[in-house]
């Protein structure tokens, strides 16, 4: 019988969503995940960075990414915003740590100027990593509060 | 292996990659908990009828943005922008497109920034960087949309086609700050810059929300705009027995405090006020800091406003301390990787000047270079040798430097105004070896780092001296 752990965070950018968690356990590149976008212009959500090892040759389109934080080049904003403009993002960005000023800036102007959201969830804590695991269906509430169905 | 994906994104990566697990905020908040309070921002009646949309629904937008942006870090208030705006967008690809369209919409609304602003060098000089047809091709292939973006910029009220670098608040170019000004700017450089040496106040803003806050005038207060936020916790204690380079004591400072502020101690010693020769060292000092962690600003005991000010009284209760000596910077010097594709080739150019060089930093090179072919009775360099700086700073080193200007030039030295950075990260027929002053060159793309003494030998000679080859 499935168990559900329940985790509350900050709902950075609030709203519901429910799909398969897709967990990196190092920083999420998003330049180098969507290298493939930036430079080919394609139409796919497939993680393309080799470095991160939990993610590499995973689609993230529809999923539930959880990650500690976003690292990268600061035009990773835009990356957020072409990835929502494609539809090729995921649905929601959950963030152990507090959320960065680049994907703070890219989910935001995704949000108020392309009217696409990323339900965004911070502050979930490094306890939240460790429980969450790839291919576990995870809930997330417009407050914060996430639930992992392992 | 980072360092190799800076190759296959192709020169479009911007010119903040940094890989840190940082914020950018000027403080960790390593500690932060989702239960801790979380402030509403007050506006004013102008700022909520912009919020309401009675002043139309492009400002709408973007103040909802920026009010949005601000309080996922605290902030309780806007506050008004003084200065000018500096943006890093400075590459139009179909990489920007977003940026690109959103820009279109803040021009057919009629909007301008606050204040005419400066932008981050070009990726490319085609006068002045020689390349072969084959890489201009390239070049012009990823950088497709330039003339788009200059045009959208010259619009949103940049300040004319020359406004482009990094260094832009230097006198020659004259986008400087006054002590206390809020700002919103982007490049982590700059940014690092007027915090710490001018004292004006600016966060680390990502693209994008730049643009937006300068359209409004106004940032969101937190971070590196708050009193709070500019308390050091560091001590950087410097005991180095001579004056360090100020590449290697702001890498040392970035990759220990990450994106923390610091106060340097120890340094009274070599630098006892801001002037133009010290003002170059304290820029690639702050530009080493940004980019070898993600630091927004520093303080110098005895050398920078706040510091002269406050002294002391600026670090923050329970602050920690790390010391720097020859031994610890010697450590990190060996620690860089060696990421040329042959790591004993020779090297094929040599570029000095990342952040674009200030007026004292050309001439020093200038005659350094000058003097050091004299005296090898050499008329040819070694290697193609490039010195990077502003259009303004050239303009001034030529017109002020005349003779040692036309022996530059004689000797093959060649001063181009784009993003040395940028062009090291196009990806070009095969990578080439490039030998570099600057950290953030090599932090950034697979540049060498080297000192002054051996960058001098090698473009004399045209090799790397022995001892470092």
């Amino acid at each position: 019988m499935a168990q559900t752990t329940t985790f509350k965070g900050r709902p950075a950018v609030p709203g519901s969503a429910e799909g398969s968690a897709e967990v990196s356990h190092i920083g999420f590149n998003t330049c180098a995940t969507y290298v493939d976008v930036l430079i080919s212009g394609t139409d796919s959500g497939v993680c393309q960075d080799h470095d991160n090892k939990d993610l590499f040759g995973h689609d993230l389109q529809d999923k539930i990414v959880c990650i500690p934080q976003t690292i990268g080049s600061s035009s990773a904003a835009t990356l957020f915003m072409i990835i929502l403009d494609k539809g090729i993002a995921p649905k929601a960005m959950l963030f152990a740590n507090h959320i960065d000023s680049l994907a703070a800036c890219g989910i935001l102007m995704g949000d108020n100027w392309l009217g696409k959201r990323i339900v965004t969830v911070d502050l979930l804590g490094d306890a939240f990593l460790d429980a969450v695991k790839t291919g576990d269906t995870v809930k997330v509430h417009e407050d914060g509060t996430v639930e992992i169905e392992g | 292996m980072e360092h190799m994906k800076h190759i296959k994104l192709g020169g479009q990566i911007g010119t903040d990659p940094n890989f840190a697990l940082a914020t950018h905020t000027g403080h960790s908040k390593a500690g932060a908990k989702h239960s801790d309070p979380q402030p509403k921002m007050q506006l004013t009646q102008e700022e909520q009828d912009i919020y309401d949309g009675k002043k139309g629904d492009v400002l709408q937008k973007a103040i909802k943005t920026v009010v949005a942006y601000g309080q996922l870090f605290g902030a309780e208030k806007l506050v008004n922008l003084g200065g000018a705006p500096h943006h890093a967008v400075s590459w139009g690809s179909d990489g920007v497109e977003p940026l690109l369209k959103i820009y279109k919409q803040l021009v057919d609304a009629g909007l301008k920034t606050y204040a005419p602003f400066t932008a981050d060098p070009k990726p490319m000089d085609p006068v002045h960087l020689l390349v072969t047809p084959e890489e201009q091709a390239t070049v012009d292939k990823i950088y497709n949309r330039m003339d788009e973006l200059q045009e959208l910029n010259l619009k949103l009220g940049m300040r004319s086609e020359k406004d482009w670098s990094c260094a832009c608040y230097v006198p020659e170019m004259g986008n400087t700050p006054e002590y206390g000004d809020y700002l919103a700017w982007s490049e982590s450089s700059a940014i690092n810059y007027v915090n710490s040496v001018i004292g004006a106040r600016t966060n680390r803003n990502s693209m994008g929300i730049d643009m937006l806050c300068n359209i409004l005038g106004k940032a969101p207060q937190f971070g590196l705009l708050t009193d709070e936020g500019r308390q050091a916790v560091w001590l950087i204690d410097v005991k180095t027995t001579k004056m360090p380079h100020p590449e290697m004591i702001g890498s040392a400072i970035g990759l220990k405090v990450m994106e923390d502020v610091s106060f340097i101690t120890g340094m009274g010693r070599f630098i006892s006020e801001i002037n133009e020769e010290t003002s170059g060292y304290l820029k690639d000092l702050g530009a080493a800091t940004a980019s070898n962690g993600a630091v927004g600003r520093y303080h110098m005991e005895g050398v920078t406003p706040e510091a002269v000010e406050r002294g002391r009284d600026l670090l923050k209760d329970g602050y920690q301390t790390y010391v720097i000596d020859d031994a610890e910077l010697d450590r990190i010097y060996k620690s860089y990787p060696n990421l040329w594709k042959d790591k004993q080739g020779t090297p094929q150019r040599v570029f000095l000047g990342c952040p674009h060089m200030t007026y004292g930093q050309m001439t020093e090179w200038g005659k350094r270079i000058v003097d050091a072919m004299e005296k090898a009775g050499k008329t040819e360099i070694g290697v193609p040798t490039y010195m990077f700086g502003s259009q303004y700073v050239k303009d001034a080193f030529e017109k002020r430097n005349p003779e040692v200007a036309k022996k530059l030039k004689e000797l093959g030295v060649s001063i181009p105004i784009n993003c040395p950075m940028m062009w090291c990260s196009t990806p070009v027929e095969g990578a080439e070896l490039v030998a570099t002053n600057s950290n953030k060159t090599r932090v950034y793309t697979t540049a060498r780092f080297f000192f002054d003494d051996v960058l001098t030998e090698l473009i004399v000679t045209g090799k790397l001296p022995a001892s470092v080859a």
